[in-house]
């Protein structure tokens, strides 16, 4: 094993923790300013999925990047201003429970439209020739996963620290309550946290449903590990959640070349460690759902 | 004080449990009198033909039911929706006429359902999962009084079935399954497969993968994680090493595993220069794509240029993974629609006039199996599965297919000419559907085995009721 | 349904039980009623006394835990594996399955139960998953992988073979004891303290009761049930899947407990029925009947939190009392929701 080779594994972990990552911050967006624990998150990175292909296949990967997830911010809108919004004062068990059977009854609506097989999402021709980085050759679409992530990162990380919107809501995850005393319109700002929730897992599907597949089970497979990663990184932890994505990116990754059939259980296994270890998580914010 | 009372719960005298008791049983009572009894319980004392009543047998009724439980959700759908297709068309072929029933040899159907009875059937979705399939079965031959079941993607459903149809005593015909242990170690008297299994394909690659490629070669594997990946990887290593090849690795993965990267960054950083696939379905379209992409097509590695085998082939997979990418790949088929003699020919024609598309190999084991079952039941004069059991084993049949096949009395597997494939040029390819070319079409005498090769126990003609 | 308060009338507890013998006795018939099949009987009674020992859980303690999978099916790899390996008696292979479901609870419960809300739901499913990946992978050998445990012998009890009939009588049998022991526990005090806890938990710590004892005790009575349930599954279907430890089986669970109605102990039970129904007689008819499953669900769980159980409280009380309307009473539950208190 020489340095080559580890570091293809750790870019292969790199780039399977960048998905975990985008879909993990808008988990953890939506549970740190909404309080509501999401479960249709997944569901929503498989609309994704399903639309880029369905927008790719009748233009291109350029269209589909660019359309695709404002539509499926417009569903997170939709989602929250017709449901969520009239759970926030519901139990946390209710607030899983809705969104976890929206999660199954958009997952059985893709089924009716499209079917149970496997659509083929293909990456864009130019992308299907391997490209030599150096210490091997590398699909370059996944090099395209980690850079958007990356960028996406970057992108709301600026939103939040540098706009009216992101102080807005900073101040949101701390202390909603507060925001409505002082005038601030607190529904209109949850629906938008929700549908730039739902904007990550749009861009999340459309970049990774060439990686995973599309099928109408793609969002419960991921919805998972994604949970995971936000509870580990501490939930309304947006460093926190990009740290423990990438963190178990690389585990599952590395643990392959150590004991294969570990790398199914080893998500589990740290999430179980840090929960016990430290219950808001690597980075969370202390007294949070405690 | 009247507060205190009422605040201790009453506990249940022995007289109310004696009453409840009482009451329960005759209600119980009462159901089982009044002849209520659900039929599969209650035994009816009919004889027919002086065979006694097993499993749904005897049937009541002009018409006989079939089961055929599919995969249409999970890995394996693109099968599942061919087989139920050509599960239609065989019961059409039965009831009617037309199709193989114009080339099978020997054949006592008529064209006119079976015994004088029209063929009616059932379906249900598997998932891909066998307790599914367990409780479709279940279901099928409790309330609609199916005679026979068929059909499976995957070779953990077929055992799971297999195990249940000796248990019920109702004959199941084994779809699509490839793993040696359903006429292995799973082996039962009441399951019968038609498709060939990992042994011969190992066997059949071998030397031609030897041929090709040469004889010092390091073979990676990744192999999907239940039953028939086992055997798979199993009859591969043991084929290939006996060639000369090293097995340098084997991981296995989940069935349904999406995204394989880490899994082929690993096959790169090892010293392997082939990387055969043990996956099926939708596993191996995104395994093989992913390999590609990953650059495997183009890699040297000691100087020789990198392969992947697919030991299991079809079309169905070979589409959704696209001709660019099976170009040049080897593996083994059960059948293929290309092939010349008169019963594929017939076949594959009635396939394409009613759906538009040639059949796939799943298809063609569904279909035959059901024209199988159905020409036994003819043969052997009687719906009772004992006989029909008989009437199927050892039986020796033409005219689907290549030569003479027949159905091996000591594990119920088939054993035919197989066939090792190759994927096509898109230059090469004559219309959507042409993706597959026949390298070698191999004898059936090279794949044949001894039936204690692979172990198992039939088990008993009628099923144990003690 | 449940009167914690002692008995209306004394004789009521007998006639409710009396009630519950007669549905169990008539079941496989009146299935055949409506579409079904008798076989269907089984599951329902099996996944009814797993959502039963649930409802103990979530009903009355309000925890929602998505790992129950777990003791479910390791409750069936002990049965299954006494039954493969060791010896055909029923009893002790249930017994197994119970205490195994019982022990794995009190593992999980008491790593779990130091988290609350949110982050307890994902510590139980996040658990439960490592089961179920160590039953796929690294416990091949031993559980049959993703074929899961096959070949399972028919079991024996007193030497009647347990298949067909005697198994269904056994299995209505321990409905009839499962039942009987739930309604207890809910009628007692100490059910009333989960109540409580379910309600406002840090009330109930103030008044110097160890809230993580019951809490522990509840997880734990929840995992005997679906030790048991999941023991007698592996016996009655002589084979166990490895699926039976998936977060969607847990999923499942959850379902027929909101669907059928938490905090009633019958409600669950009745959703498993509805469940099992859906699944098995409706998917032959609709191809779409998961869709139809998922809105169901939904609807209920915006709409009637209180389940089937609720829909049928509201209709008998629209009935019974006309037009006549209650003036409004302060509710000190007030917020109705599925993870709140039933008024009785």
């Amino acid at each position: 094993m020489n340095a080559a080779n580890l570091s293809l594994q750790l870019l292969t972990g790199l780039q399977i923790g960048a998905i975990y990552v985008m879909i993990a911050l808008g988990l953890t967006l939506i549970f740190g300013t909404l309080g509501v624990a999401n479960f249709a998150h997944g569901a929503l990175f498989m609309i994704g999925a399903y639309l880029g292909y369905v927008v790719a296949e009748a233009t291109n990967h350029w269209v589909a990047f660019i359309a695709v997830p404002p539509a499926v911010f417009l569903v997170g809108i939709v989602i929250e201003r017709t449901l969520v919004r009239f759970f926030y004062n519901r139990p946390a068990s209710d607030q899983i429970l809705v969104t976890f059977g929206l999660a199954l009854v958009l997952q059985e609506l893709m089924r009716w439209i499209f079917g149970g097989t496997n659509l083929p999402y293909g990456t864009p021709p130019w992308a299907t020739v391997p490209v030599d980085i150096g210490i091997g050759y590398y699909p370059p679409w996944r090099l395209v996963i980690v850079g958007v992530t990356a960028a996406a990162v970057l992108g709301l990380f600026l939103l939040l620290r540098y706009t009216r919107f992101g102080l807005v809501v900073r101040a949101g995850m701390r202390d909603p309550e507060m925001l409505g005393f002082l005038g601030i319109d607190v529904p209109k700002r949850f629906t938008l946290v929700f549908g730039l929730g739902a904007l990550f897992a749009g861009i999340a599907g459309v970049i990774g449903g060439p990686i995973t597949g599309v099928t109408p089970d793609i969002g419960m497979a991921v919805l998972v590990p994604s949970f995971l990663v936000v509870v580990i990184g501490g939930m309304g932890s947006l460093a926190g959640a990009v740290i423990s994505g990438l963190i178990l990116g690389e585990a599952v990754s590395l643990s392959v070349l150590i004991y294969p059939p570990s790398t199914q259980i080893i998500v589990y296994l740290i999430a179980a460690v840090v929960l016990l270890w430290r219950p808001r998580g690597l980075l969370g914010v202390k007294g949070v759902m405690e | 004080m009247t507060s205190n009372k009422s605040r201790s719960p009453k506990p249940l005298s022995r007289r109310a449990v004696v009453r409840a008791t009482a009451l329960a049983g005759t209600a119980f009572g009462a159901c089982l009198a009044a002849g209520r009894g659900p039929l599969g319980f209650v035994r009816d004392a009919w004889a027919e033909k002086a065979y006694p009543a097993l499993g749904n047998y005897p049937i009541k009724g002009s018409t006989v039911k079939f089961g055929f439980t599919v995969p249409l959700t999970g890995a394996y759908t693109d099968e599942g929706n061919d087989e139920i297709k050509a599960y239609k068309l065989a019961v059409k072929h039965i009831n009617e006429g037309g199709g193989i029933l114009s080339t099978l040899k020997p054949l006592n159907l008529k064209g006119q359902g079976i015994l004088g009875k029209k063929v009616d059937f059932v379906s249900g979705d598997n998932q891909t999962k066998p307790d599914a399939a367990r409780e479709n079965a279940r279901r099928m031959i409790e309330r609609d009084g199916i005679i026979m079941y068929s059909g499976c993607s995957s070779s953990a459903v077929a055992v799971a079935l297999q195990y249940l149809a000796q248990e019920k005593g109702v004959i199941y015909m084994v779809g699509l399954s490839h793993s040696n242990d359903t006429t292995g170690k799973d082996r039962r008297r009441y399951g019968f497969r038609e498709f060939f299994d990992a042994y011969m394909s190992g066997v059949a690659l071998g030397p031609i993968l030897a041929k090709e490629y040469g004889k010092d070669r390091r073979a990676f594997h990744l192999t999907a994680d239940y039953t028939w990946g086992h055997t798979q990887y199993q009859s591969m290593k043991d084929a290939t090493e006996k060639q000369g090849w090293k097995t340098v690795k084997n991981i296995m993965t989940p069935l349904g595993t999406k995204d394989f990267s880490q899994y082929l960054t690993a096959v790169l950083n090892s010293d392997a220069d082939v990387v055969v696939l043990n996956h099926y379905g939708a596993d191996m379209v995104n395994s093989l794509t992913q390999a590609v992409r990953f650059g495997m097509r183009d890699k040297q590695v000691n100087g020789k240029h990198m392969q992947i085998v697919v030991p299991l082939y079809s079309r169905l997979m070979a589409k959704g993974a696209g001709a660019k990418n099976i170009e040049g790949i080897l593996g083994t088929v059960n059948w293929n629609e290309k092939l010349t003699d008169a019963g594929s020919k017939v076949f594959v024609k009635a396939f394409q006039d009613v759906y538009k598309e040639p059949p796939s190999q799943a298809a063609q084991t569904a279909y035959l199996q059901t024209i199988l079952y159905a020409n036994a039941v003819e043969r052997a004069g009687t719906f009772y599965p004992p006989e029909v059991i008989k009437a199927l084993e050892g039986f020796e049949y033409e005219g689907f297919g290549p030569g003479k096949s027949t159905y091996r009395a000591s594990d119920h597997q088939v054993f035919k000419d197989i066939y090792v494939v190759r994927g096509k040029a898109p230059s090469k390819m004559a219309n959507q559907f042409d993706l597959l070319e026949i390298v070698e079409q191999i004898p059936r005498k090279e794949v044949e085995y001894d039936s204690k090769l692979l172990g198992g126990d039939l088990g008993p003609y009628i099923p144990n009721k003690t | 349904m449940i009167t914690p308060f002692g008995a209306r009338s004394r004789y009521r507890e007998f006639w409710i039980m009396s009630g519950v013998a007669a549905v169990l006795a008539a079941l496989p018939w009146l299935l055949t009623l409506i579409g079904g099949y008798t076989e269907l009987a089984t599951p329902i009674l099996l996944w009814g006394m797993f959502a039963l020992g649930f409802d103990i859980l979530l009903g009355f303690t309000g925890l929602l835990s998505f790992g129950h999978a777990a003791f479910w099916g390791l409750g069936g790899y002990a049965s299954g594996m006494i039954l493969l390996r060791v010896s055909n008696d029923l009893l002790l292979a249930v017994a197994a399955g119970t205490v195994v479901g019982g022990a794995a609870s009190a593992l999980l419960g008491y790593l779990t139960l130091r988290r609350r809300g949110i982050y307890f739901s994902i510590l139980t499913l996040a658990f439960a998953e490592m089961f179920y990946y160590a039953a796929l992978a690294p416990l091949q050998d031993w559980t049959g992988g993703d074929n899961g445990l096959t070949g399972i012998p028919a079991a024996q009890l007193f030497g009647i073979a347990m298949k067909g009939w005697p198994i269904y009588a056994v299995i209505a049998a321990a409905t009839f004891a499962g039942i009987y022991v739930a309604r207890r526990i809910a009628r007692s005090p100490y059910g009333l303290i989960l109540r409580a806890i379910k309600a406002n938990e840090t009330r109930v710590a103030s008044t110097g009761i160890h809230t993580r004892h019951y809490k522990f005790a509840a997880f734990v009575i929840s995992g005997l049930y679906a030790g048991l349930a999941g023991a007698l599954s592996a016996a009655y279907q002589t084979y166990v899947p490895t699926d039976a430890l998936h977060w969607t089986t847990s999923g499942q669970l959850v379902m027929m407990a909101v669907i059928g109605g938490t905090g009633t102990l019958f409600g669950p039970m009745l959703g498993a029925g509805i469940v099992l129904y859906l699944q098995n007689v409706l998917s032959a008819t609709i191809p779409q009947w998961l869709l139809v499953q998922g809105l169901i669900f939904m609807a209920f769980v915006v709409f009637l939190p209180g389940g089937v159980v609720e829909a049928g409280r509201r209709l008998a009380r629209a009935l019974s009392r006309g037009r006549k309307r209650q003036p409004p009473v302060p509710d000190a539950a007030s917020v109705k929701g599925v993870g709140s208190v039933h008024a009785d």
